[in-house]
């Protein structure tokens, strides 16, 4: 725990805030605790353990199991490309292997300047565009690795 | 204003009926996360601010809505026209002013952009003649496409909640159980238990507090109509909630939303808002003294959060590991209370049920399936995307007709239904009824609705594979079965995709496969070995060739697999384009060449190849060839 | 009092047991892993199953069921020796040995159902725990809940948070204790324990300056049991002199 940077616990005092404190609460806590932080700083964990008067070892337990949570810092922009049914046989593959060629990355790394990660995610639910690739929050249809550099040009906004 | 009496919901419902009939022309861009992806949104905002500017909402009463998913995902961003029942496909922001211009003001059609049938080219203006339309009866999916998702009104003046008025006003909680029974009505999560079993099995559990649950944790990869009935009609799935809290005495309730729908979690939350503003949520619903109200969780990314009792565990801020069953959740679910947990697309079917009359329901369908069920048709089909239709439609009929047949019209394969819980099925039982049953007999299932279909560039071994990978990832690791037998399962895979198999692998397969089935503590690791075992049964035949000839007859392998290019190659110069490796040599108009040792075997090259010049052959042929 | 049938016996057990019970009283002996007396049942190993019919279904439809955790009926028939029970139990010792290859306890209970060698891939990384999931049980019936697992699927680990010493443990030994295959390692003295890679001070007795147990489970359970931390810090066998001694005084009344 030594190793993480300080992080600032005031976001995590008002997510908190807006929960019951018990038990049932800590997955939502820990969804909004991610949206703030962009990961789970371990402090925040201890915090959260605290509060909610769950073990620390429940949290860490909770943290580690479900594949939203990162407990290191993500890249400014996640790029997730669907790993679903109908994507892997429309070439889902092909766009992890041309993003490797383009970042250097695999699948759940970070490149070394914080830009990106690269995630591969369960089914999207958007199956009639397969492959589809997010990049930040745009979702990319019918995506083609030759388009990768326009992807990730575009960058993470809903409004492009 | 809040509705305190059933006078003042139908007067609610007559003033948003109004309202709707006051836009004597609507417009109807879908903006469903398929057609989100293809620029819906900005399509939207095009029609607002070209209408604001020439004031035509004023002047001709015209209304532009954002509805929910149209369901025809691979023709969008889609546009539908009200009274005219037009549709327009595959519209883009910059076209919407000479649609104004031309369709809207002058009355005419743009025939660029009606759907072109892909069977004999015709072009078809009318919603209602496109075959993927037309044959389509949609109940859950009632109004999804024609409202607009965030607005309570428009939902209403489609008929939200008058089920719920009926049910409070007009039926007591016993009447409304007879009903759900009456309709016949399974659980369309993919078990297909009966509703109304369910029901009266937590109705008659002891204790004052229980609750009811929405399971929205879609987790099969390619089923995505949970996810548009949340985003494109969420007071649907409300009001089968409270119909049914009323009906069992309950009056907590949550809507578990997987993690990764964060539209259906924000249009849910909106609906919830509205409801409870207007008094159809809470406290005293509608003035009958009914009190229910509903929380959304949001999952963490679990696919194993989608089985009821891990579903509760993570309701309950733990880790999503299910128990066993032996006493069942209707008694001790949630916080070990009695608890009814239903899929989304049954919660959104209950409305309608209540309003029409379990025999309106029950008279679709089959003798054992009644009633009509979601599907999303994706894959190498022509036209993918949601559709809903009566059980016992046939595979041909949704493949072919409504589907359009098979991509690029290469040979069919096999259509891949229920997630990694089901199985593959071959063309010779393509003529097989759509319901429970069948799906079973024929060693698949019906799970959520997802039917992949798949052509010869379809490895079957793969398939399974994929499944298997997919399974190991998802195990929440409680029990030997599933965590040691998947990963073992995987490694077996991995040997033959690899050209690695050998004599005895199908055997080992087999008896992994028994153990798992009879050992592993919950459905994930029981139907694991499902999707192997069915294509064990109909393509063993693909399996014998990647042990005995290192072979992968699709091609799709690549361990296994080269290609190479044809002399009916006319040089058009389209592959080195998409070659990843830059392995492909040539000038145009001459016959390219493919270097062996640069190519990775991904199949770029053939997907775009117009002549069908490269073919794939297996890779020890190389080694052979260079011996020679 | 529900009467069931386990194999072939008749047996009469109380109300609110679970199979597994009935087979011992039985006399019959079903093999477990993950199952504990005096721990809720988990029913994760599966090696316990059996082949169990109720009442009221055909006499010939039997259902694969966990002993461990699944309630009696009247009237039910549970078959421990059937075909598919033992292959099942087979396939899931296959497994564990797989995965824990030098482990005494899964060899032995591998070898008395004939599985000698593994049939599958053996893990590459040594390893004695078989996720039977007692230790982290143990520690959270007692209150402590220092250790969890973590990860899911095959990367399912017991570890404490962030892999580092857990704040919470107070040294009690209960997961070393009931681990079946012996896998947590810890070491103790009069002077110091260590476990999960955290020390702890022992509470000696002041008399015999033996070790009894340490501090931190002195607090834990002072704190929620009221009774005083001078308890904890005397040994029973200085316990049952300071009583002893209190026989002394005690006479005969005729």
């Amino acid at each position: 725990m030594a190793e993480t940077p300080c992080v600032d616990l005031s976001k995590t005092e008002e997510i908190l805030g807006s929960y019951p404190h018990e038990e049932p609460s800590l997955i939502q806590v820990l969804q909004d605790v991610h949206r703030a932080y962009n990961y789970l700083p371990c402090d925040v964990l201890v915090r959260v353990a605290e509060v909610l008067e769950v073990p620390l070892a429940k949290v860490f337990s909770v943290s580690t199991f479900y594949k939203a949570f990162s407990l290191e810092p993500q890249g400014d922009t996640i790029i997730k490309v669907c790993m679903g049914t109908a994507c892997h046989i429309r070439g889902a593959g092909q766009l992890v292997e041309e993003l490797e060629r383009k970042l250097g990355i695999g699948a759940d790394e970070t490149t070394e300047d914080l830009r990106f990660t690269v995630k591969t995610v369960n089914c999207v639910g958007a199956c009639a565009m397969a492959p589809v690739m997010l990049v930040g929050e745009k979702y990319w249809g019918s995506a083609k690795p030759a388009r990768m550099e326009k992807y990730l040009a575009a960058g993470g906004n809903d409004e492009n | 204003m809040r509705i305190e009496s059933s006078d003042q919901f139908k007067a609610y419902h007559a003033e948003a009926r109004t309202r709707d009939e006051g836009l004597t022309r609507k417009i109807l861009v879908c903006c469903g996360t398929g057609c989100l992806a293809t620029g819906a949104k900005e399509v939207a905002e095009a029609f607002v601010h070209e209408i604001e500017d020439r004031k035509l909402d004023v002047e001709v009463g015209l209304g532009v809505k954002s509805t929910g998913c149209h369901g025809f995902c691979e023709r969008g961003p889609l546009v539908a026209f009200l009274p005219e029942g037009l549709l327009y496909t595959k519209v883009k922001a910059k076209k919407v002013p000479e649609i104004i211009e031309k369709t809207i003001i002058g009355r005419e059609l743009i025939p660029g952009l009606l759907y072109k049938n892909p069977v004999n080219k015709e072009r078809i203006a009318a919603y209602d003649e496109i075959p993927f339309y037309k044959n389509q009866v949609r109940v859950a999916m009632r109004n999804i496409g024609r409202i607009d998702p965030t607005d309570l009104m428009d939902a209403v003046a489609h008929d939200a909640y008058a089920g719920l008025a009926k049910a409070l006003f007009e039926m007591t909680p016993d009447e409304v159980l007879d009903e759900v029974e009456t309709s016949g009505q399974r659980g369309r999560g993919g078990a297909g238990f009966n509703t109304a079993r369910k029901w009266r099995s937590c109705k008659s559990a002891p204790g004052d507090r229980r609750f009811v649950l929405c399971n929205g944790d879609e987790g099969d990869p390619g089923a995505f109509k949970d996810r548009s009935i949340m985003e494109g009609d969420p007071h649907s799935v409300l009001e089968g909630m409270i119909i049914g809290a009323y009906a069992l005495g309950a009056h907590e309730g949550y809507i578990y939303v997987r993690d990764e729908y964060p539209l259906a979690v924000v249009n849910l939350q909106l609906a919830i808002i509205e409801a409870r503003k207007v008094g159809l949520l809470g406290e005293n619903i509608m003035g009958s003294g009914f009190d229910f109200d509903i929380q959304i969780s949001r999952g963490g990314g679990a696919f194993v959060c989608g089985e009821s009792s891990a579903l509760m565990r993570s309701l309950a801020g733990m880790t999503g590991e299910p128990r066993a069953k032996y006493v069942h959740s209707t008694a001790k679910g949630l916080f070990d209370l009695p608890t009814v947990l239903n899929n989304v697309e049954t919660w959104a079917g209950i409305g309608a049920i209540v309003h029409h009359g379990g025999a309106w329901f029950a008279a679709m369908g089959t003798d054992k399936s009644k009633g009509t069920k979601a599907f999303s048709l994706v894959g190498k089909v022509k036209n993918t995307g949601l559709i809903e239709l009566p059980m016992g439609t046939t595979l041909r009929h949704i493949i072919y007709d409504i589907g359009g047949g098979v991509l690029k019209d290469r040979p069919f394969k096999a259509v891949q239904t229920g997630g990694p819980s089901g199985g593959c099925i071959p063309e010779e039982l393509l003529d097989l009824p759509v319901d429970y049953e069948k799906l079973t007999e024929a060693g698949s299932m019906m799970g959520s609705g997802g039917m992949i279909v798949m052509d010869d560039r379809t490895c079957m071994v793969d398939v399974a594979r994929y499944f298997i990978a997919f399974l190991t990832e998802e195990s929440c690791g409680k029990c030997t079965p599933c965590r040691e037998g998947l990963k073992q399962m995987l490694g077996l895979y991995d040997r033959l995709i690899e050209g690695r198999g050998t004599d005895g692998d199908i055997e080992k397969i087999e008896a992994l496969a028994a153990g798992m089935q009879l050992g592993s503590l919950c459905e994930l690791g029981k139907s694991a070995p499902n999707p192997v075992l069915s294509t064990l049964k109909y393509f063993r035949s693909e399996y014998e060739a990647h042990i005995k000839d290192h072979a992968c007859p699709a091609g799709i392998c690549r361990e296994i697999t080269a290609f190479e290019i044809m002399p009916d190659c006319d040089g058009c110069h389209a592959c080195p384009k998409v070659c990843p490796t830059d392995a492909i040599a040539g000038t145009k108009k001459e016959l390219h060449v493919i270097d062996h040792e640069a190519c990775i075997s991904c199949g770029a090259c053939l997907d775009v190849c117009p002549t069908d010049s490269i073919r794939t052959f297996p890779k020890i042929e190389l080694a052979a060839e260079e011996v020679v | 009092m529900p009467t069931l049938t386990v194999n072939g016996r008749k047996v009469t057990v109380g109300d609110d047991v679970y199979i597994l019970e009935a087979c011992r009283a039985a006399g019959v002996e079903v093999p477990t892993l993950c199952n504990f007396d005096g721990l809720e049942p988990w029913g994760g190993c599966r090696l316990c199953v059996v082949d169990m019919s109720l009442e009221k279904w055909d006499d010939d439809w039997f259902k694969l069921v966990t002993a461990c955790n699944h309630p009696v009926e009247e009237g039910m028939t549970v078959v421990t020796d059937s075909e598919r029970v033992l292959a099942t139990r087979r396939v899931v010792l296959d497994l564990l040995l797989a995965r824990c290859p030098d482990t005494p306890l899964i060899q032995r209970l591998a070898a008395e159902l004939g599985v000698d060698e593994t049939s599958y891939e053996k893990n590459p990384e040594h390893t004695d725990c078989i996720l039977c999931g007692l230790c982290t049980r143990v520690c959270d019936h007692i209150g402590v809940s220092a250790i969890a697992s973590t990860d899911r699927g095959w990367g399912r680990e017991i570890a404490p948070p962030f892999n580092e010493p857990p704040p919470d443990c107070i040294g009690c030994l209960a997961c070393a204790e009931v681990c079946p295959t012996d896998h947590i390692p810890f070491a103790t003295s009069n002077v110091k324990r260590t476990i999960w890679g955290k020390d702890f001070e022992m509470l000696r007795d002041p008399k015999t300056g033996e070790a009894v147990i340490t501090k931190a489970q002195a607090e834990h359970f002072a704190e929620r049991s009221g009774v005083p931390m001078t308890y904890f810090e005397t040994s029973d066998k200085s316990k049952r002199l300071e009583v002893a001694k209190t026989f002394e005084k005690l006479q005969v009344v005729k």
